[in-house]
């Protein structure tokens, strides 16, 4: 678990540093180390409005009624963005819960994967569905197309079990 | 852990079976088993080998759970006799001109698995799933395993006219229609009265499962 | 016998005794707790990886062993907190001195069988104490049930409104058919609303269904994502921890609040408890919770609850379930959400852990309909018991998170809901909703006072609609079109919260102005008398003011 940790945090830094990085380090000035902390920074929306954008760059405030009637404002851009979860990981860090910042930093990743690749994925994940292979190379795919790593290596994980548990695909 | 033999399992069924019909509970509460006559009430099943993908989309299969019609007490919860309700099913699916092929499934005892490999095998691509216990569902094959096209989840409130309903819904979906559901009682007190029971139910049925066995045809005669 | 004594025949005739009761049954787990067969604790820790827990070796661990030991427990203090004497653990959680941090930490390194030691220690006040101190968030909250037997989207409509009206922060539907999903959604989305700004919402359906329907802004949280204590339940569910933790991943990734549910009894009536006592597998339960990094969970028995009510111990056992959950960290929707008993008495009886303690949802939920069209089967209260549990709570002075409302005034928020619902329908195109059935949902009962509607057209309708896309910001502009700019602009700030994501912490609820009030900024610090929350202020003075008290100006 450790070992995983490390390499996960390591990992979320390149990440970071990739997919443009400055956005995340050069906002003003933040207590311990630079992450985020329950007690200053929570709720986002109210002490730090300046953290919370939407997919489109648009602030909180931006989204008003009348854009949303007019058209202006869509669905789509009423999305949490990587970046939002990975500030709400480090409050729940914490807040001492790093299960929960573990779930959103998977999370965070996976806002990159369209709504209906998802729900496939959570379907193969499901008992028999899927052989190895096939959980294998969704993890491939998580890695490769959308940079997802932490969650990849959790589909990895969930094969060499199902394997071991007898809980893959059968041939009827 | 250690292993139960068959023995000791019937032992303590039949005594925690016969605790709960004695236990001091009110009249509404015994099971109308053996008080009340049915016009069938009796039926042989027979294997006929193992069930392949059925190929006429006229059939709609009736896939039973492994201990349905020759098991334990052959009645639902409520004490229907397994072959009154199997016929009504069956009825109520030639009603609507399409034929009914009766399964057993054998890996699963949960209901919506069992309904789930039925619609798999069926010409149709629906089926009806059926408990010992009484519990039924209308399942399709494109759904997942615990969707399904209608479902029966309180067992000592269905009657013989709602089985027969449900095989004749049964046979209009796999007719290509979107029939009005099955009306259905909802009565709120079924689980006080009848969970813990219905979870003693399950697990004796559970007792007849065989992982490894595919689903067979079946052919019925009632008596 | 030939006579019967006169007050057993009364007795017989009572409420109780139309009750299943059964006799532990301990070789196939028809036990509330401490089954013969319940693993004795043990854990040991090589290179930071957990390689025995319970007495099973990580080389024969099924797959809930495994999750467990991998993602809930935190090996790093496993050792040193399974050496403190289970009955040295069980009285920190009465002890006024000690913190609920102090609590939560040890928790954090113990297995499931040395958690049900813990539990098996205390009483059932104790219990009590336990979850007044261990409950996530500081404020007290509630949770309600709309549904009805025909899936009339214009009366759930309504009763959602009132819902929100009598003070519940969430509100949960199902269906009776299940075609009728998207409608019932949309139902509660708009009613609620209508009855309180910053009401949550959502539809308890099929995994992937629902996922769909939140992703679309037609619910504003998820609930039934089950989870099971043993591996071929899980299976026969069909799931994993792995496919339920990559679901709560999924939520969180469309910045949705979710939370699993699970429950004592589930496994054996699902007939693979393999021995193990309700309690031992539900605490296995809570901690794949915990592993996934899910920040709650509904638990208290749930669907099931009538197996473990039906032996003995089974209603303390149920207590301890929730009070597991708040010594692991998390948000608890502590059940009392099915109908599980005949007699009144036992049902309130039932409630008094929760309501007394307090914890973040007493009920998950309290039907706000009728029992006859409550479609979970029945919920512990339902809407004919609102004065009763009102006066309870004035009775012992408790927050049971209602307050007390007047017919003028729920009739006005029904009305509003079911005339935003029919304005709603007709600008996203949808069946017609007539003024007949506006003005039947205004007064109603329950779905026996419906005209009913052609379930052919609706059901494809609300088919068609999920074809067609249509979103919760849909819903915006046809509220605001259709001449409900305020009930508008409530549904666009329930969308942007999935904009900060402040919503998806640890019991997380909203109050009518949409401040998310979580055990972040509202964590529990109750440490004794004169702590934690009292009903006290402008609340208690709401909560006295129930409309049959008479006041000296009246006579």
């Amino acid at each position: 678990m450790a070992q995983q940790d490390l390499i996960n945090s390591i990992v979320r830094e390149v990440m970071a540093e990739i997919n443009g990085g400055e956005k995340t380090v050069s906002v003003g000035s933040r207590p311990s180390g630079g992450k985020l902390n329950h007690k200053s920074d929570y709720p986002l929306a109210k002490k730090r409005p300046d953290l919370v954008k939407t997919p489109s760059g648009r602030t909180l405030d931006d989204i008003t009624l009348d854009r949303v009637v007019s058209g202006e404002i869509k669905a789509e851009d009423i999305r949490i963005t990587a970046e939002a979860l990975e500030y709400q990981a480090q409050i729940a860090e914490s807040a001492d819960r790093p299960q929960l910042a573990r779930n959103m930093r998977r999370a965070a990743e996976l806002t990159k994967v369209p709504d209906v690749r998802i729900l496939e994925i959570y379907n193969a994940l499901r008992p028999n569905r899927s052989s190895k292979e096939e959980l294998m190379a969704i993890a491939d795919e998580l890695q490769n197309k959308y940079s997802a790593c932490v969650t990849a290596d959790f589909v990895r994980e969930a094969a060499t079990v199902y394997e071991k548990r007898d809980v893959l695909k059968k041939d009827w | 852990m250690a292993q139960i033999s068959e023995a000791m399992v019937r032992d303590a069924v039949a005594e925690i079976l016969r605790k709960m019909g004695d236990g001091g509970s009110a009249p509404a509460a015994s099971s109308p088993a053996g008080e009340q006559s049915y016009s069938t009430s009796d039926m042989e099943l027979r294997e006929t080998g193992e069930a392949k993908p059925g190929t006429s989309r006229d059939e709609v299969i009736i896939a039973i759970a492994p201990a349905f019609g020759d098991q334990l007490k052959r009645r639902t919860i409520i004490g229907v006799p397994h072959a009154a309700v199997l016929r009504e099913i069956m009825a109520g699916i030639e009603e609507e001109g399409m034929k009914a092929r009766l399964i057993r499934v054998w890996h699963t005892s949960d209901v919506a698995f069992v309904g789930k490999r039925g619609a798999e095998l069926s010409g149709s691509g629906v089926s009806v799933a059926i408990q010992s216990r009484g519990t039924c569902l209308i399942h399709q094959k494109d759904l997942s395993p615990l969707q399904n096209l209608e479902l029966f989840p309180q067992a000592p409130v269905i009657t013989l006219e709602t089985y027969r309903n449900i095989g004749r819904n049964a046979a209009r979906y796999a007719k290509g229609d979107s029939p009005e559901p099955v009306a259905q009682l909802n009565d709120q007190m079924a689980r006080p009265k009848y969970q813990a029971i219905a979870a003693v139910f399950h697990i004796r049925e559970t007792e007849f499962m065989d992982k490894s066995r595919r689903p067979v045809d079946l052919e019925v005669r009632f008596k | 016998m030939a006579k019967r004594q006169k007050r057993f025949e009364v007795l017989d005739a009572r409420e109780v005794n139309q009750d299943g009761f059964v006799t532990e049954w301990a070789e196939v787990g028809l036990i509330a707790m401490a089954s013969p067969s319940d693993p004795k604790p043990s854990v040991r820790v090589q290179n930071g990886v957990i390689v025995e827990m319970d007495g099973v070796k990580r080389e024969d661990f099924d797959f809930n062993d495994q999750f467990i030991a991998d993602h809930a427990i935190d090996a790093s203090v496993s050792e040193q907190m399974m050496a403190i004497p289970t009955i040295e653990i069980a009285r920190k959680l009465v002890d006024i001195n000690v913190s609920r941090t102090e609590v939560a930490k040890i928790f954090s390194g113990l297995t499931a069988a040395k958690i049900a030691g813990v539990m098996d220690s205390l009483n059932i006040v104790e219990m009590a104490m336990g979850i007044q101190k261990m409950r996530a968030r500081r404020t007290i909250g509630n949770q309600a049930h709309a549904t009805n037997l025909q899936d009339n989207p214009v009366l759930m409509a309504a009763d959602s409104a009132e819902a929100g009206f009598y003070g519940f922060s969430e509100i949960e539907t199902t269906v009776a058919v299940f075609n009728y999903g998207p409608f019932n959604a949309l139902a509660l989305l708009v009613g609620g609303q209508v009855g309180r700004p910053g009401i949550l919402s959502q539809d308890a359906l099929e995994e992937s269904i629902e996922l769909e329907l939140g992703m679309r802004g037609l619910t504003a949280y998820a609930e039934t994502v089950s989870v099971y204590g043993t591996e071929q339940v899980f299976v026969d569910g069909d799931d994993t921890p792995w496919s339920k933790a990559f679901l709560a991943g999924s939520y969180a990734s469309r910045g949705i609040k979710m939370r699993f549910t699970s429950g004592t009894g589930s496994e054996v009536q699902m007939a693979y408890a393999n021995g193990m006592s309700m309690l031992y597998l539900e605490i296995r339960c809570v901690m794949i919770t915990k592993g996934a990094g899910v920040q709650g969970l509904q638990n208290g028995s749930i669907s099931c609850i009538a197996v473990p009510a039906g032996v003995p111990g089974g209603i303390r056992a149920v207590l301890a379930e929730n009070l597991v959950t708040t010594c692991l960290d998390l948000e608890v929707a502590s059940g009392n959400d099915q109908t599980f008993s005949h007699s009144p008495i036992r049902r309130t009886a039932r409630m008094m852990g929760q309501f007394l303690a307090g914890t973040d949802f007493i009920f998950s939920g309290y039907s706000a309909v009728p029992n006859y069209d409550n479609m979970f089967a029945g919920s512990n209260f339902d809407c004919t018991d609102y004065d009763d549990y009102l006066v309870l709570q004035r009775d012992l002075k408790i927050d049971g998170g209602l307050r007390p409302v007047s017919e003028e005034d729920v009739i006005k928020v029904r009305n509003k809901a079911a005339k935003a619902m029919q304005a709603v329908f007709q600008q996203l195109g949808l069946p017609r909703i007539t003024d007949e059935e506006v003005e039947a949902a205004t007064y109603a009962f329950g779905s026996e006072d419906m005209p009913s509607r052609d379930k052919v057209q609706d059901t494809k309708a609300a088919q068609e609609m999920m074809k067609r896309g249509v979103t919760g910001v849909d819903v915006v502009v046809a509220l605001a079109k259709g001449g409900f700019k305020d009930v508008a602009q409530s549904v666009l700030d329930l969308q942007k919260q999935r904009v900060s994501g402040d919503y998806l912490h640890t019991s997380a609820i909203l109050d009518q102005n949409f401040n998310v009030i979580s055990a972040v900024n509202d964590l529990n610090d109750y440490q004794g008398p004169g702590t934690g929350y009292r009903l006290e202020g402008e609340r208690w003075k709401e909560v006295q003011n129930i409309r049959t008290a008479i006041t000296p100006e009246d006579i």
